[in-house]
């Protein structure tokens, strides 16, 4: 845990990152601050990279039980650059609009990332949920199934984007729960 | 049954995938329910939906690319940009951050080729929407305890979090309350007294009212005993009477400035009717939010499935304990809900005769609830008659205390009913036979309606006392003159003792009933009786409804007593600390958890009804009850609500004819019916709409099943073709 160069970002860069994100110039800076924090000695902030494990042990992503799933689907090629790290801090701030939020939304839920939740995708999530193992079968078929009742309008068993979409849309929960304060100043 | 795991499925993820995948037919000969994936992800349906979701970055750059925002559902032809695009939206599209800046680059190589007015029509839009930006960052700083709610939420989820963020609500309602208050009534009088503005005081002209009803003695003791002041300062007697704290201070006509006179008793009363309707449309402007979301959902109950597993992890929180806690309430929560599926199945398959059986307990039982309701109504009715007639004695004459105690009579058997109602209320639910979710609301529902019922039953009370004159019914002044000179100022002071002492009990339970629980189940764990009583649990809807009740005393005793929303706001601020406080070092979060949503929800509407029920003895006070003779600015009209005839007696006689047509029977009626006409429209027009929905559901889930027919049946000939000898 090293200490960059004290690389200060220039304002163009800060104005620019406004304008293509929904984080407000507070938070930028913050995660700016963070980020400078944990990356490796010698290195620009621009070019260096945290690992997925770096991520995952932030305050705000620890006890998150999708947080591997975050960091897949944020990450490329399972390094996070610091725009990586903007970008998720974007999609999770209180002020992104809904269809971002539901996009992503989908694409963390899909584990096997074939596009659609499917029943193993939802098995997944009530086991992350749940947070343990001894999860009757009946008890998992039977959430399953109501949550396929209600979602899945071609009953296909799986719900492809726009089922996630017209479901999150009627929840009432979801904008709230689906936020995340990655600053922690 | 699960869908073929082919080796390497190709994953469709544009975003970050550069190339286009080849279409991968190899084929799983065991899925007949659902079809490959793959088959799917080849269907025009599905691509044309994620292309909308994202972009699709062609691999050659030469040639054209294709760009949407995730939520534009404009038709496209390749190779265009929409001219709708501007800075804004680009925010919205699911990409990284450098493909968004290649994008933007495109946008204003784009742009260049605008007409003039184009150009500049989107770059001022831009600039006014990062000005509405900045200004909105600025304003986010100012908001009120920003900091404390955000750590509340991150250690105790968002249920709590509503709590304290509807507090801070009120203490901003209550606020803007008092400002209206203070511009309309308090600062002329001010600018008068202290000899700010070259004005003076109007006094209220001689009529030739009974002098009798004038008369307004001051109550002065010879020896002032040197508890006097704090019993003044409790019950609002004494030095406080005088003070601009009370209706009766308030006993002038207008105010006289340079240019023109300042009406007083319109201000006040416009101020009243602003501060309703004010708090009105705040309330319903918040609950709108929620309440769009119920009226989306058709025939879901409340706490659906989809929301409780998409969106049921709060993913703010951040320590350990609540994050276990967090899943013990999900798994709690889930349970509970498919237990209540089940309940009601076997309600639904009830005999007949055990459904009369139920329905003439629910009744019998029913009929009990009413019983102590009214066995409360009545205690408070007693302990309001007892309370006023006993309070004019004269402080020499009584022990210590005992005065503070008969003033503060009412206040103690409201806050003693509150306690113990909603015990017996819990357990005679259990006997009705409803369902879990179904009975905690319907509690919490008599509960409110208990506690904000005796506030009315208070008010009904003298109402009734001050209208009452032995066996003649008061011809002399209208009210009982005698016992009551000016009764607005003790209504005033019966509301402010009301809130002096509900912040005391609030306080006091607090102090005397949290803290020590803490310390004794931190200290003294070897006893099992002290373990099974355990910490205190953050109750969500007992503290709403406190501060709800709150909120309905300021409500209705702001009317008689003008400072009383500052004493609210204040009130409320030093709760939020020591709730605070509290629920940080003395509280176990509850293994029920309330869901946010339904939070909102519940608050609003609780503090809805808090309203309704606050404005009933106000427009009948203003309206039937004589204003007094003796203080207030009033004295010269009959009601309080005389003025407004007065002022429209004033208005040159086109407007009078108008304003007397609207209010007049020949209007209301037509326009009653007019809008219950478009109401049925209107309902007719969702019903319509909700039929519509349905046929295509219908419709949607048969073309899915004729598309599953017609891949299962291509696969089928794949395998035939490639079986077949070459």
């Amino acid at each position: 845990m090293g200490q960059c160069l004290r690389y200060q970002m220039h304002w163009e860069d800060l104005e620019e990152y406004q304008a293509l994100t929904f984080l407000t110039r507070n938070e930028i800076l913050c995660i700016h601050d963070t980020f400078l924090k944990l990356c490796p000695v010698g290195k620009c902030y621009k070019e260096a990279t945290l690992t997925m494990e770096q991520i995952s042990s932030l305050p705000a992503l620890r006890v998150n039980p999708f947080r591997d799933r975050i960091c897949k689907v944020f990450s490329h090629n399972d390094v996070f650059s610091f725009e990586d790290v903007l970008g998720m801090a974007s999609v999770f701030s209180e002020q992104a609009c809904p269809s971002l939020k539901i996009e992503y939304a989908f694409r963390i839920y899909d584990f096997n990332e074939n596009g659609f939740i499917d029943e193993e995708d939802l098995q997944k999530i009530v086991l992350r949920l749940l947070d343990n193992d001894d999860v009757s079968e009946d008890l998992m078929m039977d959430l399953i199934h109501h949550v396929l009742r209600e979602s899945d309008l071609d009953n296909d068993n799986m719900l492809s984007f726009s089922e996630f979409e017209h479901a999150m849309a009627k929840s009432p929960d979801f904008m709230t729960s689906f936020r995340i304060h990655f600053w922690g100043c | 049954m699960s869908e073929s795991s082919v080796g390497e499925l190709p994953a469709r993820r544009p975003s970050r995938q550069l190339a286009t995948h080849q279409e991968n037919l190899s084929v799983d000969s065991s899925c007949f329910s659902s079809p490959p994936v793959n088959f799917l992800q080849e269907l025009p349906s599905y691509r044309s939906a994620t292309r909308r979701r994202t972009t699709v970055l062609a691999r050659d750059k030469q040639s054209s690319i294709l760009l949407k925002p995730s939520d534009s559902y404009s038709s496209q032809r390749e190779g265009e940009i929409t001219e709708n695009l501007n800075t804004q939206s680009i925010r919205k599209y699911a990409l990284n951050i450098s493909e968004k800046r290649r994008l933007r680059d495109i946008q204003e190589t784009q742009m260049q080729y605008l007409s003039e007015w184009d150009q500049w029509k989107r770059y001022s839009s831009k600039s006014w929407k990062r000005f509405l930006e900045k200004a909105h960052e600025m304003t986010d700083h100012l908001e009120l305890w920003r900091k404390d709610i955000r750590s509340i939420e991150g250690k105790f989820g968002t249920g709590i979090r509503s709590y304290f963020s509807f507090l801070r609500f009120l203490v901003l309602l209550n606020s803007v309350i008092f400002l209206i208050i203070f511009t309309l009534v308090l600062l002329p009088v001010l600018l008068t007294k202290y000899k700010v503005t070259n004005s003076t005081f109007v006094l209220i002209p001689f009529n030739d009212i009974d002098m009798e009803c004038t008369v307004y003695p001051v109550s002065s003791s010879g020896l002032i005993y040197f508890y006097s002041y704090a019993i003044d300062l409790l019950s609002g007697t004494g030095f406080l009477e005088g003070t601009s704290l009370f209706y009766g201070h308030y006993t002038i006509d207008g105010v006289k400035f340079q240019n023109f006179t300042y009406d007083l008793p319109l201000a006040y009363l416009i101020s009243t009717i602003a501060y309703l309707a004010l708090s009105l449309l705040w309330i319903v402007k918040r609950s709108v939010e929620g309440f769009k979301i119920n009226l989306i959902r058709s025939e879901e109950h409340f706490q659906s499935y989809c929301n409780k597993i998409f969106a049921g992890w709060d993913f703010c929180i951040t320590s350990h304990s609540t994050a276990s806690l967090r899943h013990s309430s999900l798994r709690y929560e889930l349970r509970a809900d498919l237990e209540e599926e089940r309940i009601r199945q076997k309600i639904a398959e009830r005999t007949s005769e055990e459904t009369i059986r139920i329905y003439s307990l629910r009744l019998v039982l029913n009929g009990l609830v009413l019983a102590v309701l009214s066995v409360c109504f009545y205690a408070i009715y007693v302990a309001t008659t007892f309370s006023q007639e006993h309070m004019k004695k004269e402080i020499d004459k009584m022990v210590f205390g005992e005065n503070l105690v008969i003033s503060y009579l009412p206040s103690i058997v409201i806050t003693l009913a509150n306690f113990i109602t909603p015990i017996i209320f819990s357990k005679i639910i259990r006997y009705e036979d409803y369902s879990p979710g179904f009975e905690v609301r319907l509690t919490i529902l008599r509960c409110v309606f208990m506690r904000l019922a005796t506030i009315c039953v208070l008010v009904f009370t003298l109402g009734s006392k001050i209208t009452s004159c032995g066996d003649d019914a008061c011809e002399l002044c209208g009210y009982n003159q005698k016992l009551y000179p000016c009764w607005e100022t003790q209504v005033g002071q019966e509301m402010y003792k009301l809130m002096v002492f509900d912040f005391i009990i609030i306080m006091a339970v607090t102090l005397f009933v949290d803290f020590p629980r803490k310390l004794l189940v931190t200290y003294c764990s070897s006893s099992k009786l002290i373990q099974c009583w355990g910490q205190q649990e953050f109750a969500i809807p007992d503290n709403v409804l406190g501060i709800v009740y709150g909120q309905t005393i300021c409500w209705i005793g702001a009317f008689f007593s003008p400072l009383l929303p500052a004493v609210a706001t204040l009130k409320f601020i030093i709760i939020f600390y020591v709730k605070k406080l509290s629920l940080l070092y003395t509280c176990r979060p509850s293994p029920r958890q309330f869901r946010a949503s339904n939070s909102n929800f519940f608050f609003l509407l609780v503090l809805l009804i808090g309203l309704c029920l606050a404005v009933i003895p106000l427009t009948i006070s203003m309206s039937r009850i004589p204003s007094s003779k003796a203080c207030g600015p009033f004295t010269n009209f009959n009601t309080t609500w005389d003025v407004i005839p007065k002022m429209v007696s004033t208005f040159p006689s086109s407007l009078q004819s108008l304003v007397r047509a609207i209010t007049s029977e020949a209007f209301a009626v037509p326009f009653f019916m007019i809008i219950c006409l478009i109401m049925f429209y209107f309902i007719a027009l969702a019903g319509a709409h909700k039929r519509v929905v349905d046929q295509l559901r219908e419709q949607l889930s048969l073309e899915g099943r004729d598309k599953r027919y017609l891949i299962q049946k291509l696969t089928e000939a794949q395998r035939d073709m490639r079986s077949q000898p070459l």
